[in-house]
C-alpha cells in the first residue's frame, strides 16, 4: 500500500470514529464531555453536621446527574462536587483555616457555586467576603443560625449579594418555637417551664427571647440554666425541676453530650416533658444507643425533610432515597436543607439558562419551589429563606417526638402526623 | 442529700478519670498525655467488639482493657523510652499520640452521636427520696473497689512494691535488681488499664466523643494539679474537692460558673501550695 493511501485510510477511520463519538454524545448526555457545573462544598467533615451536609448535596448530586443533569441555555451539564474541610467546628481551629478552604475551591477548583457551609457562624461571617470578591454565589445550607448575615445583605446588598442562607435564623426559629409552645399550653394547659441551654452564643440568645417571648404568652419561667460545653451532669438541674413542679424542660443544647442529660431525665424521672433545640437527639440511631432513654423527648429540627410526611412530597422521596444510599434515615436537618439546596441552584441555573452571577442572583431572588421543607422562596431583600408558616406558602421547621422507637412529628400541626405524648410518669 | 449523692458520684468520677494519670506519673515521672485519648480508644473498641465483632458485652469490655493495657506498654517501650528524663519532650511525645489517636477516630468517621455504650444495669433506685440510677450507683462501687485493690496492690505484692520502691528512690531501688525500665512499663500499662476501667464504667451514662478524651486529660491534669502530682491519696482529695465543689456551684451560683470555680481552684492552689494539697514531694510513703 502507497504511504498517501494508508494515510487515507488513517484519517477515514478517525473521522468515523469521530463521528460515533458525535453522536453518541448527542443522544446520551451522560456521555457527553461538557464541562461540570462545580459546586465547592466547604464543611468540616470531621462532625455530623459536615457529614450531614454533604450527604445532602452527594445525593442531589447524584440524582440530577442520573436524570441527565442540568440544562444550561439547552447544554446539559452534570454537577460535579469538590469538597474542601473548613474544621470550622473544631475547637481551636481559626477561621482563617475555614477561608482558606473556601477560596481554595473558588481559585484551584474553579467552583461555579459554593454550597453548604462554612457551618459555624463566625466563620460563615468571615467567608461572605471572600465570596463576595470572587462574585462567586454562595448558599448556606449547614449551620450558622445568626441573624447577622441576613442582616449584612440587607445593610449592604451590592457587596454581599451573593450570599444566600437556606439554614434559617435564630429569631424566626424562635418565632416557630413561641407558636409550638402556645399550642402546648392550649392543648396541655401547661404553664411552668425550666429552661436549659449551652453556653455558647446562639443557645444564650435563644434561651433569653424564649424566655422573654414565653413570659409574654403567660407561661412561668421557673429558671435560665446556663450550662458550659462538655457538661456531663445535670442532676442538680433536673433536681431543681422536679423541685420547681417545671412541666416542661426547654434545652438548647448542640453539644453531644446532652445525651447524659436526656438518660438522666429518664432514670430520675423528672415530671416536666423536654423538648427544646436537642441536636445530639437528631439522629435515627438516638433510640438504640440510648436504650430508649429518649422516649417521649420532642426535639427541634430547625428545617423539616428528615422524617418523611404526605404534607411535605419531596420528603417521601428523599427520605427512602437517602436510607437507600447510606443506609440511614437523613439525620440531622442539613442533610435535607443541603439536599434541597442543589435542586434550588438547579432551578435557578435553568430559569437563567447561564451560570453569570449577575443572571444567577435575580434567579435566586425569584426561587419559588417545593424542597424537603416546604416552599422555597428568598426574601430579595437580604437573601433569607422565608419559613415559619404552611408548608404550602414557606419553609417549615419540624418538632419530631422520640415514640416507640421512631421520630414522629408532632409540631407544626400543619405536618404533624401524630399528636403530642406524655411519658408515663406524667400521666 | 441531692448535693451530697451526686457530689459522690461525681468526685468518683473524677478520681477514676485521674487514677491512670497520677499512676504512671506517681512511679514513672511521666505525665502521660495520651491518657484521654487512651479512654477513649476503650469506648470505641468496647463499641466495636459489641456492634461489629459481635463479642459479647463483658468479653468486649475485658478485650479493650487488655488492649489498650498492651498498647500502653508498647508506647513506652517503643516510643516514649527515647525521651526518657527529657520531661518536655516526653509531654510532647506523649500528647502528639494521644492526638493522633484521638483525630484517627474522627478522620475514620467515629463522628456521630449514636457511639454510646449500653449501662451495665438498666434502672433507677430513690435513696432518700433522690431518684439514682444504677449505673451511677455501679461508678461508686467501682471506684471505690478500685482504690482498694491498688492499695492492695502496691503493699502487698512483689511487683507493687517494686513500683512503690522506683516511685520512693530510683537509684536504691536500682541497686536492689528493681529494672526501672520494666516498672514504667508496668505502670504505663496499669495506668491505661486504669483509664480503660474509667471509661467503660463512665461512658455508659453518656456517649463516646472524640472531644471526651481532651476533656478527661484535662480532668485529670486539674485534679492532680490540685491533689499533689504523684500523691495518690492527693487524687481523692483533688477529686473530692472539685467534684464537691461543682456541684454545690450549679446548685447555688449557676452551672456556667463551674468552670470558672476550677479555674479558680487550680489557680489558688499554684498560689498558696504549688505541690498540690497533698503533694508532699518528700513524704515518699504517700505515693503510689
Amino acid at each position: 500500500m502507497k504511504k498517501s493511501a494508508l494515510i487515507d485510510l488513517i484519517g477515514i477511520k478517525m473521522l468515523f470514529i469521530l463521528l460515533i463519538l458525535l453522536f453518541a454524545c448527542v443522544l446520551s448526555p451522560a456521555l457527553s464531555f461538557s464541562q461540570p457545573i462545580v459546586l465547592g462544598v466547604p464543611i468540616s467533615r470531621g462532625y455530623p453536621d459536615g457529614v450531614d451536609a454533604e450527604r445532602g448535596i452527594t445525593l442531589a448530586v447524584e440524582e440530577i446527574n442520573a436524570a441527565g443533569g442540568v440544562n444550561v441555555g439547552g447544554a446539559k451539564r452534570p454537577f460535579k462536587v469538590e469538597i474542601s474541610d473548613t474544621r470550622d467546628l473544631e475547637a481551636g481551629v481559626p477561621v482563617a483555616e475555614a477561608l482558606l478552604a473556601t477560596e481554595r475551591l473558588i481559585i484551584e477548583q474553579k467552583a461555579n457555586f459554593i454550597v453548604g457551609g462554612p457551618i459555624r457562624s463566625e466563620a460563615a461571617l468571615a467567608a461572605m467576603d471572600v465570596v463576595s470578591k470572587h462574585k462567586t454565589v454562595s448558599i448556606l445550607s449547614a449551620g450558622v443560625l445568626s441573624p447577622a448575615y441576613s442582616k449584612r445583605v440587607e445593610e449592604n446588598y451590592d457587596k454581599y449579594k451573593y450570599c444566600f442562607r437556606t439554614t434559617g435564623s435564630v429569631v424566626p426559629m424562635i418565632g416557630g418555637t413561641l407558636k409550638t409552645f402556645e399550642s402546648i399550653k392550649a392543648k396541655k394547659g401547661f404553664d411552668k417551664a425550666y429552661i436549659m441551654v449551652q453556653d455558647v452564643a446562639h443557645a444564650r440568645a435563644a434561651g433569653n427571647l424564649l424566655k422573654e417571648g414565653l413570659e409574654k404568652q403567660g407561661w412561668k419561667v421557673l429558671a435560665l440554666e446556663i450550662y458550659p460545653t462538655g457538661t456531663t451532669d445535670f442532676s442538680v438541674g433536673l433536681s431543681k425541676a422536679k423541685d420547681s413542679k417545671a412541666q416542661i424542660l426547654i434545652p438548647w443544647f448542640d453539644m453531644p453530650e446532652v445525651s447524659i442529660l436526656m438518660k438522666q431525665w429518664f432514670d430520675m424521672k423528672i415530671p416536666a416533658l423536654p423538648i427544646g433545640y436537642i441536636h445530639a437527639l437528631q439522629d435515627e440511631g438516638t433510640w438504640k444507643a440510648t436504650d430508649g432513654k429518649v422516649a417521649y423527648a420532642v426535639v427541634l429540627y430547625a428545617k423539616a425533610g428528615s422524617v418523611a410526611t404526605k404534607a411535605i412530597p419531596m420528603s417521601e422521596g428523599f427520605v427512602p432515597n437517602h436510607k437507600k444510599k447510606f443506609g440511614v434515615e437523613p439525620r440531622s436537618e442539613w442533610t435535607s436543607t443541603s439536599y434541597t439546596v442543589v435542586y434550588i441552584l438547579k432551578d435557578a441555573i435553568e430559569r437563567a439558562k447561564s451560570l453569570n452571577p449577575d443572571t444567577i442572583i435575580p434567579a435566586l431572588e425569584k426561587t419559588d419551589m417545593m424542597g424537603t421543607y416546604g416552599r422555597v422562596k428568598f426574601d430579595p431583600k437580604n437573601h433569607q429563606i422565608i419559613e415559619n408558616g404552611d408548608p404550602k406558602e414557606t419553609a417549615v421547621g419540624m418538632w419530631a417526638q422520640w415514640i416507640d422507637g421512631k421520630r414522629t412529628i408532632v409540631f407544626p400541626d400543619k405536618i404533624a402526623t401524630k399528636s403530642l405524648e406524655m411519658p408515663p410518669w406524667m400521666k | 442529700m441531692n448535693i451530697f449523692i451526686f457530689g459522690l458520684v461525681n468526685s468518683v468520677i473524677l478520681a477514676l478519670m485521674a487514677s491512670g494519670f497520677a499512676l504512671v506519673y506517681g512511679v514513672s515521672r511521666l505525665a502521660n498525655f495520651a491518657h484521654g485519648a487512651l479512654y477513649i480508644l476503650v469506648g470505641f473498641a468496647t463499641w466495636l467488639f459489641l456492634n461489629r465483632v459481635g463479642v459479647n458485652y463483658i468479653g468486649s469490655i475485658i478485650l479493650s482493657i487488655i488492649a489498650v493495657s498492651v498498647l500502653g506498654g508498647v508506647i513506652y517501650r517503643f516510643l516514649l523510652i527515647r525521651v526518657k528524663g527529657m520531661p518536655a519532650s516526653e509531654i510532647i511525645a506523649s500528647l502528639a499520640i494521644g492526638i493522633a489517636i484521638m483525630e484517627l477516630f474522627r478522620w475514620r468517621g467515629f463522628i456521630s452521636e449514636a457511639y454510646m455504650l449500653p449501662p451495665f444495669v438498666n434502672g433507677s433506685v430513690s435513696i432518700a427520696g433522690v431518684m439514682i440510677d444504677w449505673q451511677r450507683l455501679i461508678i461508686i462501687g467501682v471506684g471505690l473497689a478500685i482504690m482498694l485493690l491498688l492499695w492492695l496492690f502496691t503493699h502487698h505484692t512483689k511487683v507493687g512494691l517494686s513500683l512503690r520502691a522506683i516511685a520512693q528512690d530510683k537509684h536504691a531501688s536500682m541497686m536492689s535488681g528493681i529494672e526501672p525500665d520494666r516498672t514504667a512499663v508496668i505502670s504505663l500499662a496499669m495506668g491505661s488499664a486504669l483509664s480503660g476501667i474509667a471509661a467503660v464504667v463512665i461512658l455508659p451514662l453518656g456517649n463516646i466523643t472524640v472531644e471526651t478524651g481532651y476533656m478527661v486529660l484535662t480532668n485529670a491534669i486539674a485534679v492532680c494539679i490540685i491533689g499533689g502530682l504523684g500523691s495518690w491519696a492527693g487524687v481523692f482529695a483533688g477529686a473530692f474537692l472539685l467534684g464537691f465543689a461543682e456541684i454545690l456551684t450549679a446548685a447555688f451560683i449557676g452551672p456556667q460558673w463551674q468552670m470558672v470555680v476550677v479555674l479558680l481552684f487550680i489557680i489558688l492552689t499554684l498560689i498558696l501550695k504549688p505541690s498540690g494539697l497533698l503533694g508532699k514531694q518528700k513524704e515518699l510513703e504517700e505515693r503510689v
